[in-house]
């Protein structure tokens, strides 16, 4: 059994620290012969995916257990997908953490040896738990969402069909080309480029451009560009981000001449 | 130890970050009510009727998350991920690459720990390109753009990070990691 303890300092007798993402160390221990080792958290300086290389450290430790006093949402996601127990909510030190997880842990035994209690299968915790993850998915994607509708309300009200008629002209490659840098620039969820597509489409814009603006939204992401970088290098990233932007290029025009061609056939 | 307690998620703070574009968004509205009221008003007309059309769809999308939740998880889905080579590898990478869910920036650490691990820079780029699938956003996208529209649309989009995948490899195939 690997435990790894969230810890302000590199030793057992150091507090655990509040926040598992920018805790200074994490130590990893055995909490049966207290062996023990303290690792640098890579994300201590904090910073955007400061809590992810947390994660992937505990990850790459092989630990089962992780004990920290407070662990995001979407951390606790992730270990939990690599069979990793999140417990949070501890304030003490690490020798005193990993104790009481042991007593706890030997109690629990004790009881699961008296047998499991009955539960219905209709009301299985897989279930419970994969609704309120889509509950908590869904209520972060729909603030972003009603404020692109609404948005997109006032832009179609406001801004006059000759205008995106002059700037998207109809033209198949400019039109393309257009709609594929737009859509490299803005980046977030998809469902957000259907929504801004499918009323730029309503307002005259050509499917050629909608259809490279919905492709490059996802797969291009300039704004994504710095993290993958650090975390895939540079090469690769800015080789990727270049060949994805002719690719959405591409796909659009294909993808939307075929559609023109099937539609055509069917009526 | 004072307490050990099992993990309740909130993220409250992000969730109000979120708010923020949405509050601008009415703001703005109030302001432009004030000099424009018809044409702000024919605005928010417009705003409901769009929300009208997605509503049905977005219901789907909820269910489509639920059974995803419970059949996958994204340790599983890296698991599949840079396991095989050549042509399974490829298809491994895209069906993993449509699969996954959330912000593509929980899912630099996993895939700079599976390249270190031996995962293709096809795999990599592969994955990332198919990210522009996703199947649970489906009934939203049909209900804007059709069934075929979007069957055309998917198939060529994997294509297109099928070939993106090999030419990386191509290009970054020697390439030592430089991160």
């Amino acid at each position: 059994m690997r435990i790894a303890v969230s810890a302000d300092g590199p030793g057992l007798d150091a507090r655990v620290s509040y926040r598992f993402g920018t805790s200074p160390y994490l130590i990893i221990l055995d909490p049966m012969t207290m062996e023990y080792e303290a690792v640098p958290n890579p994300g201590a300086a904090g910073g955007r995916g400061a809590g992810m290389q947390a994660t992937a450290l505990a990850i790459s430790r092989k630990v089962h257990v992780v004990i920290t006093g407070y662990c995001s949402p979407l951390a606790n996601k992730y270990l939990a997908g690599h069979g990793i127990q999140v417990l949070t909510g501890v304030d003490n030190t690490v020798r005193g953490a990993a104790e009481d997880f042991l007593q706890r842990a030997e109690r629990r035994d004790r009881e699961a040896e008296a047998g499991p209690p009955y539960t219905c299968p209709l009301a299985s915790k897989v279930w419970i738990a994969a609704s309120q993850s889509a509950a908590r998915q869904f209520a972060g994607l729909l603030p972003i969402l009603l404020g692109v509708v609404f948005l997109m309300g006032l832009f179609t009200a406001f801004v006059p069909q000759r205008l995106l008629s002059s700037i998207f002209s109809g033209h198949m490659v400019t039109d393309t080309l257009l709609g594929a840098c737009i859509g490299s620039i803005v980046a977030g969820n998809p469902i957000n480029s259907y929504v801004i597509g499918g009323e730029l489409l309503r307002s005259g814009v050509s499917l050629f451009a909608v259809t490279a603006f919905i492709v490059a939204w996802v797969s291009v992401g300039l704004v994504q560009l710095p993290a993958e970088m650090a975390a895939l290098g540079k090469r690769f990233a800015f080789t990727r981000t270049l060949l994805s932007f002719l690719a959405a290029i591409t796909t659009a025009i294909a993808a939307t001449v075929v559609f023109n061609a099937v539609v055509g056939l069917i009526h | 130890m004072k307490k050990i307690k099992a993990h309740t998620p909130r993220g409250g703070r992000r969730y109000y970050r979120a708010l923020i574009f949405p509050a601008f968004i009415f703001i703005a509205y109030l302001v432009l009510y004030l000099s424009f009221p018809d044409t702000t008003a024919a605005a928010f007309g417009k705003s409901l009727a769009v929300l009208a059309r997605v509503a049905l769809p977005l219901c789907l999308v909820f269910v489509f998350m639920v059974i995803l939740n419970v059949i996958l998880n994204p340790g599983h889905v890296g698991k599949l991920l840079g396991k095989e080579a050549g042509i399974k590898g490829a298809g491994l990478a895209a069906v993993t690459g449509i699969i996954s869910a959330g912000p593509i920036y929980a899912w630099y650490p996993i895939l700079k720990d599976l390249r270190e691990k031996g995962a293709s820079h096809s795999s990599i780029a592969i994955f990332l390109g198919n990210r522009a699938v996703k199947p649970f956003l489906l009934p939203v996208m049909i209900s804007y753009f059709g069934w075929i529209y979007v069957v055309t649309l998917t198939i060529f989009t994997v294509l297109g990070a099928l070939a993106v995948g090999y030419a990386v490899e191509r290009l970054c195939g020697e390439e030592q990691h430089d991160s």
